[in-house]
Protein backbone atom coordinates (compact mmCIF):
# COMPACT_ATOMS: atom_id res chain seq x y z
CA UNK A 1 0.00 0.00 0.00
CA UNK A 2 3.08 2.46 1.10
CA UNK A 3 4.18 1.70 -2.42
CA UNK A 4 1.41 3.18 -3.78
CA UNK A 5 1.44 6.61 -2.30
CA UNK A 6 4.04 7.93 -4.69
CA UNK A 7 2.27 6.84 -7.71
CA UNK A 8 -1.24 8.43 -6.00
CA UNK A 9 0.80 11.67 -5.26
CA UNK A 10 2.28 11.75 -8.83
CA UNK A 11 -1.64 11.12 -10.00
CA UNK A 12 -2.92 14.12 -7.52
CA UNK A 13 -0.22 16.68 -8.87
CA UNK A 14 -0.71 15.45 -12.50
CA UNK A 15 -4.44 15.47 -12.56
CA UNK A 16 -4.80 19.82 -12.70
CA UNK A 17 -2.27 19.38 -15.52
CA UNK A 18 -5.57 17.67 -17.18
CA UNK A 19 -7.53 20.66 -17.13
CA UNK A 20 -6.55 23.18 -19.72
CA UNK A 21 -5.84 26.40 -19.01
CA UNK A 22 -7.77 29.60 -20.26
CA UNK A 23 -6.17 30.46 -23.48
CA UNK A 24 -6.32 34.52 -24.59
CA UNK A 25 -5.73 37.22 -27.42
CA UNK A 26 -3.67 39.79 -26.77
CA UNK A 27 -5.20 43.13 -27.38
CA UNK A 28 -2.44 45.14 -29.03
CA UNK A 29 -3.77 48.43 -29.32
CA UNK A 30 -3.18 48.65 -24.98
CA UNK A 31 -0.33 46.06 -24.67
CA UNK A 32 3.49 47.08 -24.47
CA UNK A 33 6.50 45.33 -23.85
CA UNK A 34 9.19 47.27 -23.38
CA UNK A 35 12.74 47.56 -22.06
CA UNK A 36 14.85 50.05 -20.08
CA UNK A 37 18.61 50.17 -19.60
CA UNK A 38 21.37 52.54 -18.12
CA UNK A 39 23.69 54.78 -20.70
CA UNK A 40 26.19 56.53 -18.77
CA UNK A 41 24.89 56.83 -15.56
CA UNK A 42 20.80 57.54 -17.01
CA UNK A 43 18.10 55.48 -17.40
CA UNK A 44 16.55 55.16 -20.65
CA UNK A 45 13.28 53.26 -21.85
CA UNK A 46 12.30 51.73 -25.05
CA UNK A 47 9.62 49.57 -26.37
CA UNK A 48 8.70 47.21 -29.53
CA UNK A 49 6.12 47.91 -31.38
CA UNK A 50 5.89 44.26 -33.00
CA UNK A 51 5.66 41.48 -31.22
CA UNK A 52 2.97 38.39 -30.85
CA UNK A 53 2.42 36.38 -27.68
CA UNK A 54 0.19 33.12 -27.37
CA UNK A 55 -0.92 33.11 -23.83
CA UNK A 56 -2.55 30.35 -21.75
CA UNK A 57 -2.84 30.79 -18.18
CA UNK A 58 -4.49 29.66 -15.18
CA UNK A 59 -3.65 31.00 -11.76
CA UNK A 60 -4.98 27.42 -10.31
CA UNK A 61 -3.30 25.53 -13.07
CA UNK A 62 0.47 26.80 -13.46
CA UNK A 63 1.30 23.75 -14.96
CA UNK A 64 -1.02 23.93 -17.46
CA UNK A 65 -0.15 27.75 -18.53
CA UNK A 66 2.16 28.43 -21.11
CA UNK A 67 3.19 31.57 -22.44
CA UNK A 68 4.91 32.07 -25.98
CA UNK A 69 5.97 35.45 -26.97
CA UNK A 70 7.80 36.32 -30.57
CA UNK A 71 9.66 39.91 -30.98
CA UNK A 72 10.38 41.58 -33.58
CA UNK A 73 13.75 43.10 -32.82
CA UNK A 74 13.78 45.72 -35.94
CA UNK A 75 10.31 47.47 -33.65
CA UNK A 76 12.77 48.49 -31.33
CA UNK A 77 12.70 52.28 -30.23
CA UNK A 78 14.27 54.28 -27.54
CA UNK A 79 13.26 57.52 -28.93
CA UNK A 80 16.78 58.57 -29.11
CA UNK A 81 18.30 58.68 -33.25
CA UNK A 82 21.69 57.56 -32.36
CA UNK A 83 20.75 54.64 -30.06
CA UNK A 84 17.49 53.38 -32.19
CA UNK A 85 20.42 53.39 -35.26
CA UNK A 86 22.16 51.73 -33.29
CA UNK A 87 20.47 48.86 -31.93
CA UNK A 88 19.77 46.69 -34.82
CA UNK A 89 22.87 46.93 -35.85
CA UNK A 90 25.64 44.49 -35.92
CA UNK A 91 26.53 45.46 -32.44
CA UNK A 92 23.70 44.67 -30.70
CA UNK A 93 20.26 42.98 -31.91
CA UNK A 94 21.98 41.94 -35.35
CA UNK A 95 18.77 42.22 -36.59
CA UNK A 96 20.00 41.02 -40.10
CA UNK A 97 20.71 37.87 -39.04
CA UNK A 98 18.93 37.25 -35.83
CA UNK A 99 15.58 39.21 -36.62
CA UNK A 100 13.52 37.88 -33.89
CA UNK A 101 13.55 36.89 -30.29
CA UNK A 102 11.60 33.74 -28.84
CA UNK A 103 10.33 33.21 -25.31
CA UNK A 104 9.06 30.39 -24.35
CA UNK A 105 7.77 29.39 -21.12
CA UNK A 106 9.18 25.95 -19.62
CA UNK A 107 7.54 26.30 -16.28
CA UNK A 108 6.00 28.31 -13.83
CA UNK A 109 6.44 28.51 -9.97
CA UNK A 110 4.52 30.01 -7.05
CA UNK A 111 6.86 31.79 -4.70
CA UNK A 112 4.91 33.01 -2.03
CA UNK A 113 2.49 35.49 -2.94
CA UNK A 114 4.62 35.85 -5.73
CA UNK A 115 4.26 33.78 -9.36
CA UNK A 116 7.66 33.13 -11.21
CA UNK A 117 7.96 32.17 -14.59
CA UNK A 118 10.75 29.99 -16.45
CA UNK A 119 11.94 30.15 -19.79
CA UNK A 120 13.82 30.03 -22.42
CA UNK A 121 15.32 33.18 -23.69
CA UNK A 122 16.04 33.16 -27.40
CA UNK A 123 17.91 36.42 -28.26
CA UNK A 124 20.62 37.57 -30.93
CA UNK A 125 21.21 33.62 -31.57
CA UNK A 126 21.80 32.87 -27.77
CA UNK A 127 19.01 30.71 -25.71
CA UNK A 128 19.16 31.36 -22.12
CA UNK A 129 16.94 30.28 -19.01
CA UNK A 130 15.09 33.78 -17.52
CA UNK A 131 13.31 33.85 -14.77
CA UNK A 132 9.92 36.36 -14.87
CA UNK A 133 7.29 37.76 -12.37
CA UNK A 134 4.20 37.22 -13.25
CA UNK A 135 1.32 39.45 -12.02
CA UNK A 136 -2.55 38.16 -13.71
CA UNK A 137 -5.52 39.93 -13.08
CA UNK A 138 -8.95 38.70 -14.45
CA UNK A 139 -10.98 41.52 -15.27
CA UNK A 140 -14.46 40.92 -17.20
CA UNK A 141 -13.82 38.28 -19.55
CA UNK A 142 -10.11 38.69 -19.75
CA UNK A 143 -7.46 39.78 -17.75
CA UNK A 144 -4.22 41.78 -17.50
CA UNK A 145 -0.75 40.44 -17.16
CA UNK A 146 1.85 42.29 -16.17
CA UNK A 147 5.65 40.28 -16.45
CA UNK A 148 8.59 41.52 -15.89
CA UNK A 149 12.04 40.79 -14.93
CA UNK A 150 15.72 41.37 -15.14
CA UNK A 151 18.04 40.08 -18.12
CA UNK A 152 22.26 40.67 -18.56
CA UNK A 153 22.33 41.80 -22.08
CA UNK A 154 25.96 40.28 -22.25
CA UNK A 155 24.82 36.67 -21.53
CA UNK A 156 23.41 37.27 -25.41
CA UNK A 157 25.69 38.74 -26.86
CA UNK A 158 24.09 42.17 -27.06
CA UNK A 159 26.18 44.95 -27.38
CA UNK A 160 29.75 42.87 -26.99
CA UNK A 161 33.04 44.30 -28.12
CA UNK A 162 33.83 47.48 -27.42
CA UNK A 163 29.78 48.24 -25.87
CA UNK A 164 30.97 45.04 -23.18
CA UNK A 165 32.13 48.30 -21.24
CA UNK A 166 29.24 47.88 -18.43
CA UNK A 167 30.37 51.46 -16.50
CA UNK A 168 29.07 52.83 -19.95
CA UNK A 169 26.16 51.17 -21.17
CA UNK A 170 24.71 48.68 -17.62
CA UNK A 171 25.20 45.41 -17.58
CA UNK A 172 20.75 44.67 -16.38
CA UNK A 173 18.17 45.73 -18.85
CA UNK A 174 14.59 45.58 -17.41
CA UNK A 175 12.19 44.02 -19.73
CA UNK A 176 8.44 44.52 -18.94
CA UNK A 177 5.08 43.71 -20.43
CA UNK A 178 1.98 44.79 -20.68
CA UNK A 179 -0.79 42.98 -21.72
CA UNK A 180 -4.43 43.47 -22.15
CA UNK A 181 -5.92 39.98 -22.49
CA UNK A 182 -9.36 39.08 -23.90
CA UNK A 183 -10.87 35.44 -23.49
CA UNK A 184 -10.28 33.14 -27.13
CA UNK B 1 55.42 82.07 -2.32
CA UNK B 2 52.11 83.69 -0.96
CA UNK B 3 48.51 82.07 -1.49
CA UNK B 4 47.26 85.38 -1.80
CA UNK B 5 47.82 88.27 -4.10
CA UNK B 6 49.91 90.99 -3.45
CA UNK B 7 51.26 94.10 -4.67
CA UNK B 8 53.76 92.99 -7.59
CA UNK B 9 52.24 89.87 -8.26
CA UNK B 10 49.59 87.35 -8.45
CA UNK B 11 49.25 84.78 -5.47
CA UNK B 12 49.66 80.82 -5.81
CA UNK B 13 46.17 80.55 -5.83
CA UNK B 14 45.24 82.75 -8.47
CA UNK B 15 48.12 81.76 -10.84
CA UNK B 16 47.06 77.83 -10.06
CA UNK B 17 43.63 79.03 -11.60
CA UNK B 18 45.03 80.53 -14.21
CA UNK B 19 47.52 77.96 -15.96
CA UNK B 20 45.36 74.80 -14.56
CA UNK B 21 42.36 76.52 -16.98
CA UNK B 22 44.35 77.40 -19.53
CA UNK B 23 45.23 74.01 -20.16
CA UNK B 24 42.05 72.48 -19.30
CA UNK B 25 40.52 75.00 -21.45
CA UNK B 26 43.19 74.81 -24.81
CA UNK B 27 43.46 70.60 -24.11
CA UNK B 28 39.53 70.72 -24.54
CA UNK B 29 39.21 72.41 -26.99
CA UNK B 30 41.89 70.98 -29.16
CA UNK B 31 40.80 67.21 -28.35
CA UNK B 32 36.96 68.70 -29.14
CA UNK B 33 37.96 69.64 -32.68
CA UNK B 34 39.80 65.75 -33.06
CA UNK B 35 36.54 64.20 -32.23
CA UNK B 36 35.48 62.60 -35.63
CA UNK B 37 39.14 60.88 -35.78
CA UNK B 38 37.58 58.30 -32.66
CA UNK B 39 37.92 54.63 -33.98
CA UNK B 40 33.85 53.74 -34.10
CA UNK B 41 31.45 55.08 -31.97
CA UNK B 42 32.05 53.49 -28.33
CA UNK B 43 35.43 55.45 -28.67
CA UNK B 44 33.88 58.29 -29.55
CA UNK B 45 31.26 58.22 -26.53
CA UNK B 46 33.97 57.56 -24.07
CA UNK B 47 36.10 60.46 -26.14
CA UNK B 48 32.84 62.89 -25.94
CA UNK B 49 32.63 61.89 -21.88
CA UNK B 50 35.60 62.73 -21.30
CA UNK B 51 35.62 66.39 -23.28
CA UNK B 52 31.93 66.87 -21.42
CA UNK B 53 34.08 65.87 -17.84
CA UNK B 54 36.83 68.55 -18.62
CA UNK B 55 34.44 71.15 -19.60
CA UNK B 56 32.35 70.88 -16.69
CA UNK B 57 35.48 70.85 -14.57
CA UNK B 58 36.40 73.97 -16.28
CA UNK B 59 32.86 75.35 -15.41
CA UNK B 60 33.19 74.55 -11.96
CA UNK B 61 36.65 75.88 -11.84
CA UNK B 62 35.40 79.49 -13.42
CA UNK B 63 32.82 79.47 -10.14
CA UNK B 64 35.42 78.38 -7.81
CA UNK B 65 37.98 81.47 -9.32
CA UNK B 66 35.06 83.74 -9.54
CA UNK B 67 34.34 83.32 -6.12
CA UNK B 68 38.25 83.34 -4.78
CA UNK B 69 38.44 86.79 -7.15
CA UNK B 70 35.72 88.44 -4.88
CA UNK B 71 37.43 87.85 -1.65
CA UNK B 72 41.41 88.24 -3.21
CA UNK B 73 41.80 91.46 -4.56
CA UNK B 74 43.37 91.55 -7.48
CA UNK B 75 47.69 93.53 -7.94
CA UNK B 76 47.25 97.01 -9.15
CA UNK B 77 47.85 97.58 -12.62
CA UNK B 78 51.40 96.89 -14.00
CA UNK B 79 52.22 100.68 -15.00
CA UNK B 80 50.80 101.84 -18.92
CA UNK B 81 49.35 103.31 -20.88
CA UNK B 82 45.36 104.12 -19.82
CA UNK B 83 44.26 102.16 -23.29
CA UNK B 84 46.54 98.92 -22.73
CA UNK B 85 45.02 98.29 -18.97
CA UNK B 86 41.89 99.13 -20.35
CA UNK B 87 42.15 96.92 -23.22
CA UNK B 88 43.50 94.49 -21.03
CA UNK B 89 40.79 94.45 -18.51
CA UNK B 90 38.00 94.31 -21.76
CA UNK B 91 40.04 91.14 -22.28
CA UNK B 92 39.74 89.82 -19.39
CA UNK B 93 35.93 90.19 -19.21
CA UNK B 94 35.75 88.69 -22.24
CA UNK B 95 37.73 86.02 -21.38
CA UNK B 96 35.55 84.76 -18.66
CA UNK B 97 32.41 85.68 -20.23
CA UNK B 98 33.45 82.97 -23.07
CA UNK B 99 35.04 80.32 -20.56
CA UNK B 100 31.32 80.22 -19.32
CA UNK B 101 29.26 80.36 -21.76
CA UNK B 102 31.38 77.76 -23.90
CA UNK B 103 31.20 74.92 -21.77
CA UNK B 104 27.54 76.16 -20.87
CA UNK B 105 26.80 76.36 -24.55
CA UNK B 106 27.90 72.84 -24.68
CA UNK B 107 25.53 71.58 -21.28
CA UNK B 108 22.76 73.30 -23.11
CA UNK B 109 23.56 71.00 -26.52
CA UNK B 110 24.03 68.11 -24.50
CA UNK B 111 20.42 68.57 -23.22
CA UNK B 112 18.76 69.47 -26.83
CA UNK B 113 20.56 66.52 -28.14
CA UNK B 114 18.46 64.96 -25.66
CA UNK B 115 22.00 62.54 -24.29
CA UNK B 116 22.92 61.87 -20.86
CA UNK B 117 25.62 64.57 -18.78
CA UNK B 118 27.77 62.35 -16.87
CA UNK B 119 30.96 63.64 -15.13
CA UNK B 120 33.74 60.96 -15.29
CA UNK B 121 31.57 58.75 -14.85
CA UNK B 122 30.72 59.33 -11.10
CA UNK B 123 27.57 61.67 -11.23
CA UNK B 124 25.04 62.79 -13.69
CA UNK B 125 24.07 66.47 -14.05
CA UNK B 126 20.26 67.68 -15.59
CA UNK B 127 19.58 68.94 -18.93
CA UNK B 128 19.38 72.62 -19.21
CA UNK B 129 16.76 72.47 -21.66
CA UNK B 130 14.04 70.21 -23.00
CA UNK B 131 15.01 67.97 -25.45
CA UNK B 132 14.70 69.61 -29.12
CA UNK B 133 16.55 67.63 -31.90
CA UNK B 134 15.96 70.30 -34.98
CA UNK B 135 17.22 72.69 -32.02
CA UNK B 136 20.70 70.27 -31.79
CA UNK B 137 22.82 71.97 -35.45
CA UNK B 138 21.87 75.54 -34.15
CA UNK B 139 22.92 75.05 -30.44
CA UNK B 140 26.47 72.73 -31.85
CA UNK B 141 27.43 75.95 -34.11
CA UNK B 142 26.75 78.26 -31.19
CA UNK B 143 29.48 75.85 -28.78
CA UNK B 144 31.81 75.90 -31.80
CA UNK B 145 31.57 79.66 -32.90
CA UNK B 146 31.96 80.61 -29.12
CA UNK B 147 35.10 78.54 -29.30
CA UNK B 148 36.56 80.20 -32.18
CA UNK B 149 35.83 83.31 -30.98
CA UNK B 150 37.98 82.21 -27.59
CA UNK B 151 40.86 81.53 -29.79
CA UNK B 152 40.67 84.94 -30.98
CA UNK B 153 40.85 86.61 -28.29
CA UNK B 154 43.23 84.16 -26.76
CA UNK B 155 45.35 85.51 -29.63
CA UNK B 156 45.08 88.75 -28.82
CA UNK B 157 45.63 88.05 -24.44
CA UNK B 158 48.57 85.81 -24.92
CA UNK B 159 50.13 88.00 -27.72
CA UNK B 160 49.92 91.21 -25.31
CA UNK B 161 51.61 88.92 -22.67
CA UNK B 162 54.20 87.86 -24.91
CA UNK B 163 54.42 91.65 -25.86
CA UNK B 164 54.90 92.86 -22.05
CA UNK B 165 57.37 90.16 -21.85
CA UNK B 166 59.78 89.79 -24.84
CA UNK B 167 59.80 94.21 -25.89
CA UNK B 168 58.78 96.05 -22.73
CA UNK B 169 60.45 93.51 -20.65
CA UNK B 170 57.88 94.42 -17.90
CA UNK B 171 56.27 92.18 -14.93
CA UNK B 172 52.69 91.63 -16.86
CA UNK B 173 53.50 87.84 -17.40
CA UNK B 174 56.33 87.33 -15.08
CA UNK B 175 53.67 88.56 -11.93
CA UNK B 176 51.56 85.49 -13.37
CA UNK B 177 54.31 82.73 -13.80
CA UNK B 178 53.80 79.47 -12.05
CA UNK B 179 57.41 79.39 -11.07
CA UNK B 180 58.70 82.95 -11.79
CA UNK B 181 59.71 85.95 -9.94
CA UNK B 182 59.08 89.43 -10.40
CA UNK B 183 61.18 91.39 -11.68
CA UNK B 184 63.11 93.81 -9.08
Amino acid sequence: MKALYPALLALGLALPDAVAAADYTVQPATSTLGFAGTFQGAGFSGKFDKWTAVISYDAAHLAASKFDVTVDLSSAKTGDKDRDTALPGADFFNIAKFPQAHFVTTGFRQAGAQVLVDGNLTLHGVTKPVTLNVTFKPQGAGAVLDVSGSLKRLDFGVGGGDYADTSVIAADVKVTAHLQLAAK
Amino acid sequence: MSLRNDRRRWGSIARFFHWIMALAIIGNGVFGLLMDLAHGPMQKINWLALHKSIGLTVLALFLLRLLWRLIDRRPPDEPGPRWQQLAAHGVHGLLYLLIAAIPLSGWWFNSVAGKPLQWFKLFNLPPLAAKNEDLADTVFAVHEYLFWFLVAVLVVHVGAALKHHVFDKDNVLRRMMPFGRPRP
